[in-house]
């Protein structure tokens, strides 16, 4: 799914955000990224959705690797990963639903199937009773739901959430992973990143890695314990 | 191309809400390209009138030959068929001194008991030759080379004069069509920046999402091509009503005005400026869009 060879990332202010990540993810698994604030966990998941090319090392995303310029790639990688993006992104002035059916519309779903799409995942991220509300009415947990829902709806190969714990207390914060988890498949991975490592020290079947100062560390729980960078 | 399908109740309510969105600056675009395009449609009129006047002179091209003096019946006669085989000589036709006599008479009405006064008919014979306004230069040519002809009439200044200022006023009408284009083009295009300005973090979600541009931009060209086209609307229903007025107008004061019937050109207004508001939309959807088409 994603494959990463001796990255490194670094801003063009000159701070170095990633430095020699190598990464090997398979279809299918949960993996959490882990580390303090500030350590590289957003720079990580830019560089899997194209918003950032690596300085140096390449990466391939879903069997294609991003070229800079090359759009028509980038879509075509970004169609099929169903980002949950830490301040949400979600368009203000509309519904719940529509938020959710946006996500969909230029994936070529005909508008039954969309509509459909689009009640399901807000019912079962527990929002059925918003969907018609204006996402900017919505508490911040409820924007989350929202974004998750317009994520999944789109059926994506890869879901990425950044933060999905961030501003909510402990039991919400495992109910939102038991959430975003309940959404693997054979052929769906999911990256969390999380810097609460408290939610998750319990996870059995998962992949860690933890993110430090720009270099990470990979943990197989189950499998094989891999230092690929220290 | 099947999401466009797919979505087309999305891009109209999209465009409803670009437009929306900014409501008092796109009634305002309306406004000032219907004004210019009010503009563009009387100098289209106004081209139009003086065609119209041109092709009916031309038609109505007419040069008159006078005898020498000591040209007898039988050789005017054939004087009268040789211009007639002349090439552009559409008819010819042998005028006697009494025709004329009489032509004078009709025209000066009340006042003909001035010619009472001539002991004689003071009027000359002449040939009425019509022709092609194209050949005219050969016909005077040749028509004036015969000695039995002494002097040849024509109308070419008038002609040359309406002929003159038909072309300054296509000219004019050029300029008008370029400066109403690029005016157009450039108030549109900044109200679609302005649109995409103001919607850039909703553009930039849609292109995290992996929207591709032309979905994204889809309703601002829609909604350029609307507003441009209300304003196209306006025009032709000012321009409408100005042209029955004008006409009723003239009607009533100077009733043989050689216009073009006025069907003709309403009808025209009808196609030509919807035709070119929707081009000018579409073009300056296009300029206002080049913000943000090559971007992921
Ligand atoms: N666009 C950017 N330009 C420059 N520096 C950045 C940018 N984004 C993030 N950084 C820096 O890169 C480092 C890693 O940031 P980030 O990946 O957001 O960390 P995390 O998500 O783990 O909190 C930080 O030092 C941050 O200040
Ligand atoms: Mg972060």
């Amino acid at each position: 799914m994603i494959k990463a060879n001796d990255v490194s990332l670094i801003y063009q202010d000159g701070t170095k955000a990633l430095r020699n990540v190598n990464l090997d993810i398979k279809p299918g698994e949960l993996v959490y990224i882990t580390g303090p604030s500030g350590s590289g966990k957003t720079s990580l998941l830019k560089l899997i959705m194209g918003m950032e090319y690596p300085t140096t090392g390449n990466i391939r995303v879903l069997g294609n690797s991003f070229k800079k310029n090359n759009t028509g790639k980038i879509r075509k990688i970004r169609k099929r990963i169903g980002p949950v993006f830490q301040e949400f992104k979600l368009i203000e002035g509309r519904t719940a639903f529509e938020n959710v059916m946006i996500g969909m519309r230029f994936l070529g779903i005909k508008p039954k199937q969309m509509k459909q799409r689009a009640h399901e995942s807000l019912e079962k991220v527990g929002l059925g009773h918003k969907k018609l509300s204006k996402v900017e009415n919505l508490s911040w947990g409820e924007s989350q739901r929202v974004a998750i829902a317009r994520a999944v709806a789109r059926k994506p190969a890869l879901i990425l959430a950044d933060e999905p714990t961030g501003n909510l207390d402990y039991d919400n914060a495992i109910n939102i992973l038991q959430l975003l988890k309940s959404f693997i498949e054979k052929d769906t991975s999911i990256i969390i990143t999380t810097h609460a490592t408290h939610l998750i020290k319990d996870e059995q079947n998962a992949t860690f890695i933890q993110v430090n100062k720009g270099e990470i560390t990979v943990d197989r729980r189950g499998k094989s314990y891999e230092k690929l960078s220290v | 191309m099947k999401s466009f399908l797919y979505n087309i109740g999305y891009f109209i309510k999209e465009t409803g809400r670009i437009i929306r969105l900014n409501l008092l600056s796109n009634v305002f675009s309306i406004i000032g390209t219907g004004l210019i395009l009010i503009i563009l449609g009387i100098v289209i009129v106004g081209t139009d009138i003086g065609n119209r006047l041109v092709v009916m002179l031309n038609e109505e091209a007419e040069i008159s030959g006078y005898f020498s003096d000591s040209v007898d019946e039988e050789a005017k006669e054939t004087v009268v068929e040789r211009i007639g085989k002349i090439q552009g000589v559409t008819s010819v036709r042998l005028v006697s001194e009494t025709e004329a006599q009489d032509r004078m008479k009709d025209i000066l009405g009340d006042e003909a008991k001035i010619l009472e006064l001539f002991d004689e008919n003071p009027f000359e014979a002449f040939v009425e030759i019509r022709i092609d306004m194209e050949a005219i230069d050969n016909i005077l040519d040749d028509v004036a080379s015969m000695i039995e002809i002494e002097y040849v009439r024509d109308n070419r200044a008038v002609l040359d004069n309406i002929k003159d200022i038909t072309n300054t006023l296509k000219l004019f009408g050029y300029l008008m069509i370029t400066a109403v284009g690029i005016t157009t083009i450039i108030i549109l295009s900044h109200m679609i920046r302005q649109g995409i300005y103001n919607n850039k973090e909703q553009i930039n979600t849609l292109r995290l999402l992996g929207s591709p541009s032309g979905f994204i931009g889809l309703p601002y060209i829609l909604s350029g091509i609307l507003l441009t086209f209300l304003g196209g609307m306006l025009a032709t229903v000012s321009i409408v009503s100005l042209i029955n007025v004008a006409y009723e107008g003239i009607a009533g004061t100077i009733p043989f005005m050689p216009l073009p019937p006025r069907t003709d050109l309403i009808e025209k207004m009808m196609i030509i400026l919807p035709s070119i508001s929707l081009s000018l939309g579409f073009i300056g959807s296009l300029f206002g869009l080049s913000s943000i088409r090559e971007r992921a």
